[in-house]
């Protein structure tokens, strides 16, 4: 079990490696420090090529990467890795692909003007092409005790069952508590006109029920005026992670995240993990099905 | 894309810098004329130069490559001898000791610093021009003549680039392959345009091509002579980019050469051609086009373009404008680079030296070298009604200063191994001690002439003319800052960071 972690050296890179460890700790993966460097194209047209910068830079990198793998303890087995690749997205996803590492865990909070278009758009090409769960660490996230229960929030669309699947077998395999919540957002003074509240329900109970009867699985639903509010309105544990599937859009190249995951991404203060929708699941024989096992 | 494993403890970054082999010849002339920019080169150059030489512009042009061609050999031999080690600072710091080596430095980020504030304007006056074709409404042109527009304009412009270059973006190959195409067919255009009025006898001043305009003899003075060729060094700028290739190209032993050779060829005839075509169309007199008139001097397409070319005067703005915005993002890499080398190696203060963790670039001397940028265009702007004019020349001035201490340092860091074989006597030695010396005059003469208030575009302050204000003010800025760092922290200047050395003897 190996775990890419996207390591830069800020506040969001500790932030990463930090949820690095509390998964890792959990189920005893390893970790891949990976520190992207751009590739520096010819055609650039730089004048003066300084080759002296790429050397001080070296350095630097090096620095960093001693940095980044003093943050992770003794008993959590790290490495360092520096890749070079056009841009950091397209870097962590080969580090990923060439160690067959069952998650990339990067940092998503956002601080100041120019770094929060920037952070959107690496978690966003991050999630539009992974081919595995990416695990995305909240701002300042500096637990590294394991994690202590697994969240997943359900739509009401098709494909939500695979993310139960997904996270009844993480949850058993980890020995976590599991909790699934409906997120039904209602408009004020409307009484669920359309029944949405009963849809959830009744789609969460199907999967309790289908789940082995061996797991510690509670079912919630959460309603408020918007999901924003909804969310607020639920308890989340301190060591606790959500699971989320991504939107039926990433099939037609568009944004991964759905709208939904999005409004949570922006709301919660705890880790969620996003499971691609084309992920193979346990138990299913697709192509893939061998090399990337569902442990998100 | 490459991966190399670090261990938890000890760790080796890899060694591979681009991917080898990638770049053919095609390729490498491509990057080095992209790198020159002979649109945007030579709409500012070509003016001021004319205004020195006159009709001797070929002659210029082509006399002004000599010097830059020898100092180029001798960079290409530092880049050989010393490449994990950075630029003219480094270089000239090895060579010379600490206080050459930061005034180097220094040179060569006023230069580009300098080289970035006229790019932003330039791409500015042709992004208005392009405005006002598009519209057809000279008005929108005009409002580049608006000085808080323009500087406004200018200021977005420079921010914009620095936060691509801070991004690390860069311009693909692609994108460079049709910029560059697309010049050379502009450029070309022009000059056919131009000829075609000559030979219909509707040129505003048709001028017979004589052979005396490419005899440099017949420039009236030494002065003029001396400005010229630093205007001149100034238009070759960046050719030299290809020399220093080496593995990234798929014949690391002939590709450089033969793609520096090349370029030059593609840039003179370039450069000739259209020099022709400007001159035998509109004269060196002063009337409305007249290349000689000081209203068209500062920026010669903005003004030929449209009667040239008429309605596909369109394409030199676009030409003009996609040259100038490439190379001023590019542009920025290079003081930055240096600012950050400063920094890291304590000739300036520390934070010079950051890189940022996220996009991998120079953080604090990117944005450092966008404000001086930004400052030296608005100080110009405000106090020279010349300003592009009189940042070229100074430009000009800017580069012989610090190529010729670059050139120099060749020859000192090498001198054990000077006389050791035909080859190093030829480019360790003769090339680089010619080249530095014929800059390093011509940067003195040039430098003491423009004290006149009346030299150049005539811009003066307190008497004194502005390049000379421009140029000589920027290096002793250097020289005082230098002064106040080596007071503040010593460390650098005491050869505690970077030791004075030289090649062992072969």
């Amino acid at each position: 079990m190996r775990y890419v972690v996207g390591y830069t050296a800020d506040e969001r890179g500790h932030d990463a490696v930090c949820l690095a460890v509390a998964l890792a700790r959990r189920q005893g993966a390893d970790l891949d420090l990976v520190l992207v460097t751009p590739e520096r194209s010819p055609y650039a047209g730089t004048y003066l090529p300084d080759k002296g910068f790429e050397s001080l830079l070296t350095d630097q990198l090096q620095e960093w990467m001693d940095q980044g793998l003093a943050l992770v303890p003794e008993d959590v087995p790290a490495r360092g890795v520096i890749v070079r690749a056009e841009s950091n997205a397209e870097g962590l996803i080969q580090a990923a692909e060439d160690t067959e590492a069952s998650l990339i865990v990067i940092g998503a909070s956002s601080r100041g003007l120019t770094n929060r278009f920037n952070i959107g758009n690496v978690a966003r090409s991050l999630l539009h092409a992974s081919p595995v769960p990416v695990a995305l660490a909240p701002k300042s996230y500096r637990r590294t005790d394991p994690i202590t229960r697994m969240t997943c929030a359900v739509g009401n669309r098709a494909g939500a069952d695979d993310v139960v699947a997904v996270a009844v077998s993480s949850a058993q395999r980890r020995g976590l508590p599991l909790r699934l919540v409906s997120l039904v957002a209602l408009d004020a003074g409307h009484s669920d006109p359309e029944g949405m509240e009963d849809e959830a329900n009744r789609r969460l109970a199907e999967a309790a029920s289908a789940l082995a009867a061996g797991g510690r699985v509670s079912v919630e639903t959460a309603h408020g005026p918007s999901i924003e509010k909804a969310i607020e309105a639920l308890a989340w544990d301190e060591g606790e992670v959500l699971l989320v599937g991504s939107s039926r859009l990433a099939q037609h190249m568009r944004i991964f995240l759905g709208s939904t995951a999005n409004k949570i991404l922006r709301t919660l203060t705890i880790p969620m993990i996003v499971v691609p929708r084309t992920y193979a699941t346990p138990g299913t024989t697709g192509p893939g099905a061998q090399t990337h096992e569902a442990d998100a | 894309m490459s991966i190399e494993k670090t261990t938890q403890k000890g760790s080796g970054l890899s060694k591979k810098g681009l991917d080898a082999g990638t770049v053919g010849l095609l390729g490498a002339v491509v990057i080095g004329v992209s790198c020159v920019a002979p649109a945007y080169t030579l709409t500012a150059a070509l003016g001021p130069t004319v205004a020195e030489v006159g009709v001797q512009l070929p002659a210029i042009f082509l006399v002004g490559f000599i010097p830059m061609l020898l100092v180029a050999f001798g960079y290409r031999e530092l880049n050989s001898a010393m490449p994990d080690s950075g630029t003219t600072f480094t270089w000239a710091t090895r060579a010379f000791g600490p206080w050459v080596g930061w005034m180097g430095g220094w040179g060569l980020i006023a230069a580009t610093v300098i080289v970035l504030s006229n790019l932003a304007a330039v791409a500015v006056d042709f992004f208005y021009l392009m405005l006002g074709q598009i519209f057809g409404n000279p008005a929108i042109a005009d409002l580049t003549l608006n000085l808080p527009v323009n500087i406004a304009t200018t200021l977005v412009f420079i921010t914009l680039a620095c936060y691509i270059s801070y991004r690390g973006m860069e311009t693909t190959k692609a994108v460079q392959y049709v910029l560059v195409t697309f010049q050379i067919i502009v450029l070309a255009w022009f000059a056919i345009a131009a000829f075609v009025h000559v030979a219909n006898g509707t040129a505003f001043d048709a001028t017979p091509i004589s052979a005396d305009w490419f005899n440099p003899f017949a420039v009236g003075s030494f002065s003029a002579f001396a400005a010229g060729v630093s205007l001149s060094i100034f238009i070759y700028w960046g050719w030299d980019v290809t020399l220093t290739m080496s593995e990234e190209t798929r014949n690391p032993e002939k590709t450089p050469g033969r793609a520096g050779a090349l370029t030059v060829v593609v840039i003179v005839v370039i450069y000739l051609t259209v020099a022709l075509a400007t001159l035998t169309f509109a004269g060196v007199g002063e009337g409305e086009l007249g290349a000689g008139n000081p209203d068209n001097q500062e920026s010669i397409f903005a003004t030929l373009a449209g009667p040239v070319m008429g309605p596909f005067a369109i394409l030199m703005s676009i030409a003009v404008l996609s040259s100038s915005a490439a190379s001023l993002q590019s542009t920025f890499v290079s003081p930055a680079r240096t600012l950050l080398a400063m920094g890291h190696y304590k000739a300036l203060p520390k934070d010079y030296g950051r890189i940022s963790p996220q996009y991998k670039s120079p953080s604090y001397a990117t944005i450092a070298a966008a404000v001086a940028a930004a400052g030296f265009y608005v100080f110009t702007r405000l106090v020279s009604e010349n300003a592009l004019w009189d940042t070229i020349t100074a430009l000009g001035l800017m580069i012989c200063f610090y190529y010729g201490i670059t050139a120099l340092a060749c020859v000192w860091y090498f001198r054990a191994q000077a006389f050791s074989s035909a080859r190093n006597i030829l480019f360790r030695f003769l090339s680089p001690l010619l080249g530095g010396v014929i800059l390093l005059v011509m940067f003195f003469k040039t430098a003491t002439d423009s004290m006149d208030p009346a030299y150049g575009s005539g811009s003066e302050l307190f008497g004194i003319g502005m390049v000379f204000i421009l140029g000589v003010g920027v290096i002793l800025l250097g020289a005082v800052l230098m002064l106040i760092w080596w007071r503040i922290n010593p460390a650098f200047f005491r050869q505690e960071v970077i030791l004075k050395g030289s090649a062992p003897k072969e």
